[in-house]
């Protein structure tokens, strides 16, 4: 029978992997295949969660390796008469998603945020198109298909099943990148993707002195600060953890404040999803009006401290 | 006839803009107060080329022609008609030289003010000339293979930076008006205070004193005698740099005007949704649309003309045209505001001191009327 | 060693207006996108380190040749170009095939640059398409690099942690926007960029064939429904009582 086929390097997004791969599978009548690589307590965790489980103990096989990885991919794959493969839209999925893809002469999508199986067997996935403008649906008409899927879209799997673990032979062909070393990102402990009240910054706000109101007003609502992009990577002011929009994440809180945010697509795109949108802008003509339930034209730094006071 | 930018205007206006926007924008409120651009916006500004484009870049510029610097100005303008204003009077000065100099002047002068330290200045107007050349009294003594000059020039742009001047004085001897080129700051050259003007700021205007400033007879510009043609060349040439700078303003207004009207609201809705507002709108686009060809095409015509002198008509007319619909679009974006235009919290109350500028200078727009008018004369005779 | 950037002509976002949920595409300027500039900006950095040339390929419809003047105008030395009309919308697998044919016609070129994901479809499978067509090692999402000999090193940029590999070359590697900001093009270098050196194919020259069926197929492509509300609020004691009619804050 053929199979569908889950990897992810990252525990929790392969478990919610196996959760869309099971919708897929059911569907199409595709078993449901989940592959670990050098990582033996993932292993583990997934043969409860799936009831077949490959693994692959290879020290040589380094993740870093991207050419090498795609090349296991693709063994396993054929070994396993894989039809689907789902991977995580994370950094290093992406990278391999299209390799993987080159390799079984494939057509690939990433940043999929939504799949369903129609009638006739396609797969639709749903992706941003032109930068976020438009959202498209997209089929991949090639036998094989090889399917990336934003994290923190699909449920993870509970653990209810044992399953089994297999090991798999591979040969590992190297393409001679090695790791000369690692450092953890000063990470910012900040979850924006599941917050229910979400309180973000644009440029509009002029001043950094200003953030801390801004922080006060966010732990009055018991929500997070987020921001567009250029407060995070221009400015330095907020974590890179904290960028809502396209190239940062994407939430569907229930209550969505944005404050001097001109409402760019790039970043809108991370926030459409929220149940009421609020937002405070001196510009009244911004784009932010047309994603905005209600809209104040006002200054914010004139605003805030009068907000705070009054909520307080 | 061809309507489209080159995709080098293109970028070339692109990255006016982006630099206006960028290095310019988050300073202007300093620029205002202290009406003083920063020296490190003309290092930029000389970095991108942009301070002196249509220089030959044998000579340090980019040699890009002025359809390109009406675009580069205009965009410049938008943000801060005063650094356009230094840009323009620069570039008066180095054109000039460019045509009339010699290979000496214009290797020791012309890198200066392209990439160099300094900034070149036009000297022309007396207290008492007005734009008649005839009544210059600043006068140019030969001594021996010197010149030695004396007078007084008003509203001076450009003349507190090092570099060169080119001053416009009579030579005692044989009556000639001539252009000579001093070095500012050498000795017997001094300024006044800044004259307190209202806008246009951060180009300030001074007057200078020239006592017994001593120069080599190498320093006239041209051939004796030649200064009156000097004079109408570089009239044109500034006429293209006015232009540009107020249509730059009075893209301002239309912007500052169509952000206003939709932005403002009346009982819940945009004041934009009024018919009155409306018409003000269309007023606003189809002024700034007819100054916007009209000042293209004046830099197409001096890209193509043998003589820029030739020009002087075309650019007198384009001047007039462009300065006072500057005015009026300002005011219609003023009206747009009402009374919140007044207050200096909106941009427009600036944009409007600058525009109300335009008639008034490079020719006051009466006396370029006469100008025009007489050139269609002379032109009707054959 | 040369340099070699990919570069994608993407419509100009702001451009595109819709209209009755669709996109309207007419009219719309070709540019090259922020992060293919950022891209450049960091090939322009390494130039000397490796001792070659910043070269520029890219394919695309009869616009290609205008739009890839800001690249050469950004500091690139030459480009080499495969233009034709059936490339406009072709999908990344084609896009694939075709760059690294043409890449193949560079010499030595060593390192191959790509922005992490255009601007327009974000996907960032091209990159490693070609790289796996091509057969070279690839490192992603990189926001430093250093050329030494024959290896290089660059970090990778990921989630949690930044990840510094030696990678021997000829490589492959996407960038993020934060490795360099593209700086203004100086007058000069614009009017230059017209005369620098450009290769022009066509797919004929390259000997490929776009395949008769695609192997990703758009079912839909339409700008999202907004049920907004779109009220204007004058006031912050308008604003609390938002918060208290949406269940925010209780009084």
């Amino acid at each position: 029978m053929a199979g569908i086929l889950v990897y992810s390097e990252n525990s929790k997004n392969a478990h919610e992997l196996l959760t869309a791969a099971t919708i897929i599978g059911s569907a199409l009548g595709l078993e449901v295949r989940a592959l670990s690589i050098n990582n033996d307590t993932q292993a583990e965790d997934l043969a409860e969660r799936c009831g077949e489980v490959y693994r692959i103990k290879e020290d040589s096989l380094k993740l870093s390796d991207t050419s090498a990885m795609a090349s296991i991919l693709d063994q396993v794959v054929r070994k396993l008469n894989i039809s689907v493969v789902l991977l995580s839209s994370n950094r290093r999925g992406k990278e391999l998603a299209g390799r993987v893809a080159q390799i079984l002469d494939s057509g690939c999508l990433t940043d999929v945020y939504g799949i369903e199986v129609r009638d006739d067997g396609n797969i639709d996935c749903f992706r941003n198109g032109l930068g976020g403008l438009t959202v498209v649906s997209q089929v991949i008409d090639t036998e094989k298909k090889v399917i990336a899927i934003v994290p923190k879209i699909f449920e993870a799997m509970g653990n209810k099943i044992t399953g089994v673990i297999r090991d798999v032979e591979v040969d590992v062909r190297s393409s001679g990148v090695n790791v000369v070393r690692t450092k953890t990102k000063v990470r910012d402990a900040v979850d924006i993707e599941t917050s229910d009240i979400i309180v973000a910054v644009g440029q509009g706000l002029a001043n950094k002195d200003d953030l801390p109101q801004v922080e006060k007003l966010a732990q009055l609502l018991e929500g997070e600060v987020a921001c567009t992009k250029p407060v995070a990577t221009d400015r330095q002011w907020l974590s890179e953890e904290r960028i809502i929009g396209l190239s940062g994440k994407k939430c569907k809180p229930n209550l969505a404040i944005l404050l001097g945010i001109s409402g760019q697509v790039q970043f809108t795109v991370g926030i459409r999803d929220a149940k009421t949108i609020i937002a405070v802008n001196t510009d009244e003509n911004a784009n932010v009006k047309h994603i905005s339930d209600y809209m104040l034209v006002a200054d914010i730094k004139d605003i805030i401290p009068e907000l705070i006071e009054k909520i307080s | 006839m061809e309507f489209n930018l080159t995709k080098e205007q293109q970028m070339i206006q692109s990255a006016a803009r982006d630099y206006a926007e960028k290095a310019i924008a988050p300073l202007i409120e300093d620029i205002v107060e202290k009406n003083e651009v920063p020296l490190e916006i003309i290092e930029g500004l000389k970095e991108l080329d942009l301070f002196a484009l249509p220089i030959s870049d044998e000579y340090g510029g980019a040699g890009a022609g002025y359809a390109s610097y009406v675009l580069a100005e205009e965009q410049l303008s938008r943000i801060c008609p005063g650094v356009a204003v230094i840009v323009s009077v620069n570039n008066v000065g180095a054109a000039a030289m460019s045509i009339f100099g010699t290979e000496e002047q214009k290797k020791k002068y012309l890198p200066m003010v392209t990439k160099g330290d300094g900034v070149f200045s036009f000297a022309f107007t007396e207290p008492g000339t007005g734009s008649d050349p005839k009544q210059i009294t600043a006068t140019a003594d030969r001594d021996g293979d010197f010149y030695v000059l004396n007078g007084t020039k008003r509203f001076i742009t450009n003349s507190s930076y090092e570099g060169p001047m080119i001053v416009f004085a009579k030579d005692t001897e044989t009556g000639h008006i001539n252009g000579y080129i001093i070095d500012k700051f050498c000795e017997g050259y001094s300024i006044s205070e800044p004259w307190k003007k209202m806008g246009v700021r951060g180009a300030p205007l001074y007057d200078v004193y020239l006592r017994d400033v001593k120069i080599p007879q190498d320093n006239i510009l041209g051939e004796p005698g030649q200064g009156f043609w000097i004079l109408k060349v570089a009239m044109a040439l500034g006429k293209i740099g006015i232009c540009s700078i107020f249509l730059g303003a009075m893209l301002a207004a239309y912007e500052e005007g169509l952000a206003y009207a939709t932005a403002k609201t009346h009982r819940g809705a945009p004041i934009a949704k009024f018919q009155a507002i409306q018409m003000a709108i269309a007023d606003m686009f189809m002024k700034y649309e007819a100054a916007r060809w009209m000042a293209y095409r004046i830099g197409y015509l001096a890209d193509n003309a043998r003589d820029k002198g030739d020009i002087l008509k075309d650019s007198a007319a384009a001047k007039i045209f462009i300065t006072e619909t500057a005015i009026d679009v300002a005011r219609i974006a003023l009206n747009i505001h009402g009374s919140y235009g007044l207050m200096e919290d909106y941009k427009i109350s600036r944009v409007w001191k600058d525009v109300i500028f335009g008639p008034q200078v490079e020719g006051v727009s009466h006396l370029l009327k006469v100008l025009v008018a007489g050139e269609i004369f002379r032109d009707l005779k054959g | 060693m040369n340099i070699i950037v990919a570069i994608k002509q993407v419509p100009d976002l702001d451009y595109i207006r819709i209209r009755d949920r669709r996109p309207i595409m007419e009219d719309v300027p070709q540019v090259i996108g922020d992060i293919d500039k950022s891209a450049l900006a960091a090939a322009v950095d390494l130039k000397e380190s490796a001792g070659g040339n910043v070269i520029i390929v890219s394919a695309g419809d009869e616009n290609l040749e205008d739009t890839i003047k800001e690249g050469l105008a950004a500091g690139a030395d030459e480009a080499v170009l495969v233009k034709d009309a059936r490339l406009a919308g072709m999908e990344s697998s084609v896009i694939g095939t075709v760059l690294a044919a043409t890449i193949s016609k560079i010499e030595n070129g060593g390192l191959i640059i790509f922005g992490e994901g255009s601007a327009d479809n974000y996907s960032g499978q091209v990159v490693s398409r070609v790289a796996q067509i091509l057969g070279y090692p690839q490192v992603g999402y990189v926001n430093w690099i250093e050329i030494e000999e024959r290896v290089a090193q660059a970090t990778r940029s990921l989630e949690n942690e930044e990840e510094t590999v030696e990678i021997p070359l000829p490589a492959v590697m996407s960038v993020v926007s934060e490795i360099k900001e593209p700086k203004i093009p100086s007058v000069s270098s614009i009017l230059k960029a017209r005369n620098k050196p450009k290769r022009v194919y066509t797919l004929d020259d390259l000997g490929i064939e776009i395949p008769e069926n695609r192997y990703v197929r758009t079912v839909i492509n339409l700008a999202p429904v907004s049920q907004r509300k779109g009220i204007l609020i004058k006031s912050v004691d308008e604003l609390v009582k938002v918060f208290e009619s949406e269940g925010i804050i209780r009084r």
